[in-house]
């Protein structure tokens, strides 16, 4: 490990981290803050399964239906993953194409090292956002009259987490392995996305509902957190996901030519 | 430690195929220490792909090369520990200041004499409070050589050090050269100009579409290099006289005096000349960027 280069990845997001966390934090407190007068008002949604699964259960009339369907099925683990695939691709594949880290690796540091240093900084942006997600849902959901246990808002912030270092660990990987940042980008967004679309029409369509398994968005909320708590197979997987990611990330970039 | 009697690089059959006839190849290469050594070639000749073969930031297709003693392969920490580079193309971290920066790769590197790294930013003036992304292309050149000899390395490489450098800011380099040389240390350093490198290398060799056209030192290129000699006749000559002449290469009157450019002997030129009534001869500054321009377009001698 490299604390001096988990430091300087820190530093570079350091900005946008900070805007994203008093973001995050505005909107789950807005999300709480309306569910009194529309979630009320609009109740249980009747509408076909299929739409219903793509809302996160379309019940608007409850507040763990609530923010489960505005931030747990859609709008948390986006941003999770938005910020964990952008800084995992821009601080491999993106600093190589950007030629700094020929600079850096001309000095005497291990490219596993180095891996493992980038890798330390964007599990550290994944928490911060996730801490930031969880105080905001503590006060979202006190705002919005109460209902939904810290145990259980704690549950789903533990698996935004894990969910986050997953995905992130996807773009790690690829843009290590491959030093092309937009490869790194679309496949590991590819992936988010649809992972969400499968598990969301798999109890639907027999004939894909495997696939969801192969997702992990599926062990992220497959259990619902804000409703059964955490999920710890669920979190078992993601972590050796991503603990074989960031491996294959290590390893690819060792074993090939800096592209610039 | 390996001896200190090994040369600085050793490339042997060194080669880098990127298909389409791009990369190095069959490179053999020996720069002994204390040397100031350049390396010179036009534009996708094959300079920089040497440079990072030597770094391990990328790998041979065939071949091995060893820096100060140590497999490229094998002992590339110890390699990058102990040499200092600045790549061509340099970019830093936008976003950071230049002291940011280089405590960063001070940090990495480990050993560096606060003094020195002081000592370096004071002569090239560098600024190290503003984010690099403000700065112009030579003052970020001016970090990127800070971070190169702050470490005080025994092996420089540098991937045209003195490109975006003003004239006073590369009369400091050139300077900076010439102590680490006197110190013992070896300097490894690329360009696309002779003019650049003439007046502090030792040796040099010239690179063309990635294969070695030659290796020698200044003092023997320049034997070999086009002489010219002007002529004042006492009336008007017909400078065609000369040019039928063996190892002539120019020849072009201009009023009464004759320029005449030969290689080799300069008999076959005075006795033509003595056909006439010569008022005087003055020899020219043989012209090595002739012979660099002629390397650069094809081997000599086809």
């Amino acid at each position: 490990m490299s604390w001096r280069t988990t430091g300087i990845a820190l530093r570079l997001r350091l900005p946008a981290t900070l805007f994203a966390c008093v973001g995050l934090i505005a909107v789950m407190i807005a999300v709480g803050a309306l569910f009194p007068a529309v979630g009320h008002s609009i109740g249980k949604l009747h509408v076909s399964a299929s739409v219903a699964n793509l809302l996160g259960g379309a019940d608007y009339g409850t507040i763990t239906g609530w923010f489960r369907s505005e931030i747990g099925i859609f709008y948390g683990p986006l941003v999770i993953g938005a910020l964990a695939i952008t800084g995992a691709a821009a601080t491999t594949a993106g600093e190589e194409e950007d030629r700094i880290l020929g600079l850096v690796l001309a000095h005497p540091i291990r490219r596993s090292r180095l891996v493992a240093a980038k890798a330390t900084a964007i599990a550290a942006i994944v928490v911060s956002i996730t801490f930031a997600i969880w105080i905001g849902l503590i006060v979202g959901v006190a705002v919005g009259g109460g209902g939904i246990t810290i145990a259980h808002i704690t549950a789903l912030a533990v698996q935004l987490a894990f969910f986050g270092f997953a995905t992130g660990a996807v773009a790690l990987a690829l843009g290590a392995g491959t030093g092309n940042k937009s490869l790194a980008l679309g496949v590991a967004a590819t992936v988010g996305i649809l992972g969400w679309l499968i598990n969301s029409l798999a109890p639907l369509v027999s004939a894909i509902s495997w696939l969801k398994y192969l997702a992990p968005y599926y062990y992220y909320a497959g259990r619902d957190p804000l409703t059964h708590g955490a999920d710890i197979l669920g979190l078992i997987v993601l972590s050796a996901l991503t603990l074989l990611l960031t491996a294959a990330a290590m390893i690819g970039i060792a074993r090939r030519d800096l592209r610039a | 430690m390996p001896a200190v009697s090994t040369p600085a690089i050793a490339a042997s059959g060194l080669s880098k195929d990127y298909g389409s006839g791009r990369g190095l190849f069959e490179l053999d290469l020996e720069i002994e220490r204390g040397e100031v050594f350049g390396f010179l070639g036009p534009n996708g000749a094959g300079k920089s792909t040497t440079m990072r073969l030597l770094l391990d930031l990328i790998r041979p297709t065939s071949g091995s090369a060893q820096v100060l003693g140590l497999d490229t392969g094998r002992n590339t920490l110890e390699i990058r520990r102990r040499v200092g580079f600045l790549p061509g193309d340099l970019a830093m971290y936008g976003k950071l200041t230049g002291r940011v920066v280089l405590d960063y790769l001070a940090g990495l590197r480990g050993g560096v004499d606060r003094r020195v790294r002081d000592s370096l930013v004071e002569r090239f003036d560098a600024d190290l409070d503003r984010p690099i992304r403000e700065l112009s292309t030579g003052n970020r050149q001016k970090l990127g050589l800070v971070q190169a000899f702050m470490h005080e390395p025994e092996l420089l490489i540098l991937d045209e050090p003195i490109a975006g450098l003003d004239p006073l800011v590369q009369q400091s380099f050139h300077a900076l050269l010439g102590e680490v040389s006197a110190q013992g240390h070896t300097v490894f350093l690329s360009s696309h100009t002779l003019s650049e490198v003439e007046r502090v290398t030792h040796r040099l060799a010239i690179l063309r579409e990635g294969r070695l056209v030659i290796v020698d030192s200044l003092e023997n290129l320049r034997k070999v290099a086009v002489q010219r000699l002007e002529i004042e006749f006492a009336a008007p000559v017909d400078a065609g006289e000369f040019r039928s002449l063996t190892g002539v290469t120019e020849a072009h009157a201009d009023g009464a005096t004759v320029i005449v450019g030969f290689e080799g002997a300069a008999d076959a030129v005075i006795k033509t000349a003595a056909r006439h009534d010569v008022r005087a001869i003055r020899p020219r500054e043989d012209d090595l960027e002739e012979i660099f321009l002629r390397y650069y377009r094809a081997e000599p001698g086809k």
